[in-house]
């Protein structure tokens, strides 16, 4: 996507008086200088942990334990999902579907398909989503398939781990910002890509 | 567990940081990561690394904040220097320990256009991390994202003047927050 830098009378309106629009000027100036922030990984939402003496993991482990917090964030979800889901069973108030990202299967799995329906931004900041897949090659006992986020074509962060079998319906959570991210599926362990959406 | 109020100042962080006040941490690091891992990047060129740097900073941070001097410059280039050290030590080696705090600001490595750069950088990121989510929201969109005015009303789904609104809300914001530091 391209970062064209807006023009500022676009951005703020035409009836800024010339004061003002000189001072928003000087901090539009320094934004386009500055550039955008880079976004924090999962694993690193949160500060070290700083009780006492303090350690430095290294990023493997940091990686490993954000994998099993997504699992169990992943698994707690889908359970408080259904279990909602299940209590309103007239479906009135399930949530708000805020927009769906359709999947494409790659030359490596070309029959997937798959529709990721985006749900409302949750009170701690997640999107939930529930992604609903078909045309993945079964896998042998033990393994699985992987969602992950994906920024630049690279993949970026996990969002957990699922089964697939026949059209298979999987409960996710993503606790990132996704403007200019995307999504890929793998088969956990591999980094060839199975299925992958355009950026959103 | 108690939040800790966006208005408390980054000397007043660093200085209950330097007590041992975990909230006053989780605060410093929410308004100072992004800042600190975009200078990384922008330093080092590889995420990894420049990960590795942002948990190094901040555990010399929690380290040695007790050791901050308000009487000798707010927080903000304290922690930027903070950074840098452990930027550079990250540039120069892969060993694991921590950075050092510095005793004085570093020499800052490089051509001062660089430099320059970098310390701006700094202070917008920084700054961003102030405004109100739905502002903060906005101005990235419309900002870096490479969307429209109207682009960012249907994405967001609200009016396109209440973007305009938002947008003139957020740089005013932000620059009261760059002048104050500028000062």
């Amino acid at each position: 996507m391209t970062s064209r830098p807006p023009d500022l009378r676009e951005l703020v309106g035409d009836d800024v008086p010339p004061d003002e629009l000189a001072r928003l000027g000087r901090v539009h100036d320094l934004l386009v200088q500055a550039g955008p922030p880079p976004e924090l990984p999962a694993e690193l939402a949160e500060p070290p942990q700083a009780t006492g003496s303090v350690s430095v993991l290294p990023r493997r482990r940091w990686r490993t334990i954000a994998a099993l917090a997504a699992a169990l964030a992943l698994a707690a979800f889908g359970i408080g999902w259904l279990a909602a889901a299940a209590r309103d069973s007239g479906g009135e108030s399930l949530p708000k579907v805020e927009f769906r990202v359709p999947m494409q299967g790659t030359g490596a799995a070309p029959h997937a398909v798959a529709s990721i329906a985006v749900l409302e931004l949750d009170d701690a900041g997640n999107w939930p989503m529930a992604m609903t897949v078909r045309g993945l090659p079964s896998l042998p006992a033990g393994e699985r398939y992987q969602l992950w986020l994906t920024e630049d074509g690279k993949l970026i962060a996990s969002c957990g781990t699922f089964h697939a079998e026949g059209e298979t319906v999987v409960y996710l959570n993503a606790p990132f910002r996704l403007r200019g991210k995307g999504w890929a599926v793998t088969r956990e362990g591999s980094k060839q890509l199975l299925m992958r959406t355009s950026t959103i | 567990m108690p939040r800790v109020s966006e208005r408390v100042s980054d000397g007043d962080l660093i200085q209950r940081v330097g007590t041992g006040d975990r909230s006053a941490f989780e605060a410093l690091y929410r308004r100072f990561a992004r800042p600190v891992l975009g200078l990384a990047l922008r330093r080092l060129g590889d995420r990894g690394r420049a990960e590795d740097a942002l948990q190094e900073t901040f555990t010399s941070v929690w380290r040695s904040a007790s050791t901050y001097k308000p009487e000798r410059g707010p927080g903000a280039p304290w922690l930027y220097a903070v950074a840098r050290n452990a930027i550079v030590d990250r540039g120069r080696s892969r060993a694991e320990a921590p950075a050092d705090p510095p005793e004085e600001e570093a020499i800052e490595p490089g051509p001062p256009e660089q430099a320059e750069a970098a310390w701006i950088s700094w202070r917008v990121h920084r700054a961003l991390e102030e405004l109100p989510e739905h502002e903060r929201t906005v101005l990235e969109l419309a900002y870096w994202s490479g969307l429209s005015q109207s682009e960012v009303a249907t994405f967001l789904d609200i009016p396109l003047g209440t973007v305009k609104t938002r947008t003139r809300s957020a740089l005013a914001r932000l620059a009261g927050i760059l002048e104050e530091e500028l000062q």
